[in-house]
């Protein structure tokens, strides 16, 4: 039995568009937004990206757990970034020192050290926007995209029937999957195997997981007979496929790639000639210049 | 010239093209200081670069041309389901196996991420279009899940490890090309250890510790750092100790391959993408993540293959 995603009909700026218009959209966001490392660069992105939270009409209680773990990572691995200076490394030479941490005790003769400096700060702050509105504009996708609609999107996406419909298959599998990977674990618990308590050396551990792995894959590949059975008996990939369901795309569609399009190619133009680069303002470094 | 190869020359006249373009045109001019994309190519080489754009061109087309006949290319209604079942499968174990639902624990910075034997396995079962849909678009919607947005170009090179894995398809001395695969593996392993045994100072940019919450923080440990010689011995020991059963011993010998190509891919990119060093990218990225995919290829994808192959005996397909 196929299991669905949460996906209902809202009154939302997502569902207004057409699908494809909006995954074109989603596409031209993505990569404009990995073309920037500046946070005066990347604001426009994140409001845009409460504007679609705030309108798709997806209820919190429906969201909650999945919001709360990418924020909560996002946030964390921000400000853990902040707090080692590490990952921006790349991006920075000089670092401009605030305020200096010393614990009063060593162990084994390192005394640990925060340093609290600009270079850091506007880092995290340009990665939480960043990776933030990269996450909350891809979780919206699958709670506003009707599954009934996702071969023919793929399919006026410009894939052929087989891929299209590979797509179509794919997203329809994902929750089925994850419910039968769950009755697995279960399955596996009531023989008294435990897979948060996986021990023993890298070979031991990494074996342990078969009993997981194996069954839910397996099963999976024989289940697909009767799918394939089912689609060679309707004579899939014979001739050119029909769709039961028809998209148009209108006006309101069309401005909306061509505004991906324009984001898009502002972005590479403007990060060509080395605009969005990390930035950090120019009287903070002043005024804590050494 | 039938549709298909005259489809194929234009894909990859459109490459040639788009390379001439960035290395004679754009690649011309200095980057600018701090630029994000640096496209600038040294033009005193500029040509003896380009003639290496040709030849890898003329490679992908040369192995497209000579086994194109093959049915290992063929997109069929069986491949179209276990394309989608593949890719379904590798979402849902990455998105369950990246510390949102279980959290399995790291090894010395060795992160525990089985769900690549998915593409691996899928890649060799059933063909090279498969395993490129299956990592491809399993890491695409894995990631989208977890909720850590996309990056194609690690899709690409998830993609690329199911790719290869399929390749055994195209040989008929299986024995002999498996032999050939372990040579390349080897030398490709002994280079990047290499490059971690001269740059111990990289951080792990890819180990997540889920007990301290730590994550891209903590310089590459030794296990983390020569993991990718463990795997390679493992694989090596696999290809070995299961001579008799060719299934097993190239399922993980192609699937290593795969591992250490898409990744390499995906590392090398960042160079470009997120302006990393050649060693931020081998040791910080490529090692810690193709080191325990080894393991995996070594000790999951043997056991789908015995699996998979007693439900084929039942089955009798």
């Amino acid at each position: 039995m196929l299991v669905a995603w949460k996906y209902r009909k809202r009154r939302s700026i997502i569902q207004w568009f057409d699908p494809r218009a909006w995954l074109i959209f989603y596409a031209c966001f993505l990569f404009s937004t990995l073309a920037f490392w500046d946070v005066r660069f990347l604001l426009p992105f994140f409001i845009l990206t409460l504007i679609v939270l705030f309108t798709s009409g997806v209820k919190w209680r429906e969201i909650r757990r999945a919001f709360l773990f990418i924020i909560g990572f996002v946030f964390f691995f921000s400000f853990f970034t902040f707090l080692t200076g590490r990952g921006g490394a790349e991006l920075y030479k000089q670092e401009h020192l605030i305020r200096e941490f010393k614990t009063s005790f060593s162990i084994f003769g390192w005394t640990p050290v925060l340093k609290i400096t600009v270079e850091r700060a506007f880092y995290a702050v340009s990665q939480f926007v960043r990776v933030g509105s990269i996450a909350i504009m891809t979780i919206l996708i699958p709670y506003s995209l009707n599954p009934a609609l996702y071969g023919i999107t793929f399919k006026g996406l410009g894939l052929s029937d087989k891929f299209a419909y590979a797509m179509d298959l794919t997203m329809r599998f994902i929750p089925t999957f994850g419910r039968d990977f769950q009755l697995t674990v279960d399955a596996q618990r009531a023989r008294g195997y435990e897979l948060e308590r996986i021990s023993g050396g890298l070979i031991q551990q990494v074996r342990k997981l078969g009993p997981i792995i194996v069954p839910v894959t397996i099963h999976a590949i024989i289940g697909s007979e009767d799918i394939i059975d089912a689609m060679d008996l309707r004579a899939f990939g014979i001739g050119p496929r029909t769709w039961i369901d028809v998209l148009n795309r209108d006006l309101k569609d069309r401005i909306l790639i061509w505004f991906g399009v324009l984001i898009l190619a502002t972005s590479f133009v403007l990060s060509l000639f080395g605009y969005g680069k990390f930035w950090v303002p120019d009287i903070l470094i002043r005024l804590f210049q050494k | 010239m039938d549709k298909k190869l005259t489809n194929v020359l234009i894909f990859l006249g459109v490459i040639l093209v788009f390379f001439a373009v960035v290395m004679f045109v754009i690649g011309k001019g200095e980057a600018k200081e701090g630029a994000l994309l640096n496209f600038s190519v040294d033009q005193a080489t500029v040509v003896l670069r380009f003639v290496f754009v040709i030849i890898g061109l003329l490679i992908a087309f040369a192995a497209y041309y000579f086994t194109k006949e093959n049915a290992a290319w063929e997109v069929g209604t069986r491949q179209v389901v276990w394309m989608a079942i593949g890719a379904a499968l590798y979402a849902v174990f990455s998105w369950l196996f990246n510390g949102t639902v279980f959290v399995v624990p790291s090894l010395s910075q060795v992160a525990l991420r089985p769900a690549i034997a998915i593409p691996m396995f899928f890649g060799y079962a059933f063909g090279p279009v498969v395993g490129f849909f299956s990592g491809a678009v399993g890491n695409m919607f894995g990631d989208a899940l977890t909720g850590f947005g996309l990056s194609p170009q690690w899709s690409i090179g998830n993609g690329l490890i199911g790719l290869v894995a399929g390749m055994a398809m195209l040989f008929k001395d299986r024995k002999q090309s498996m032999n050939t695969i372990l040579y390349i593996s080897g030398a490709l392993v002994a280079l990047t250890a290499l490059l971690f045994f001269l740059n111990r100072n990289q951080p792990n940019m890819l180990f997540f510790d889920p007990a301290n919450n730590i994550f891209g923080d903590s310089t590459i440990s030794i296990f983390a750092g020569i993991s990718i010689v463990v795997g390679f011995v493992l694989v090596a020991a696999v290809r070995f100790g299961f001579a008799s059963n060719e299934d097993i011993a190239a399922a993980v010998t192609w699937g290593m391959l795969g591992n250490i190509i898409g990744l390499l891919f995906a590392s090398l990119s960042d160079i470009w993408i997120d302006g990393f060093s050649l060693p931020a990218a081998i040791v910080g990225e490529f090692l810690p993540a193709a080191g325990p995919n080894l393991i995996f290829a070594a000790i999951l994808v043997p056991l789908l293959v015995v699996a998979y192959a007693a439900v084929q005996r039942q089955s009798g397909r």
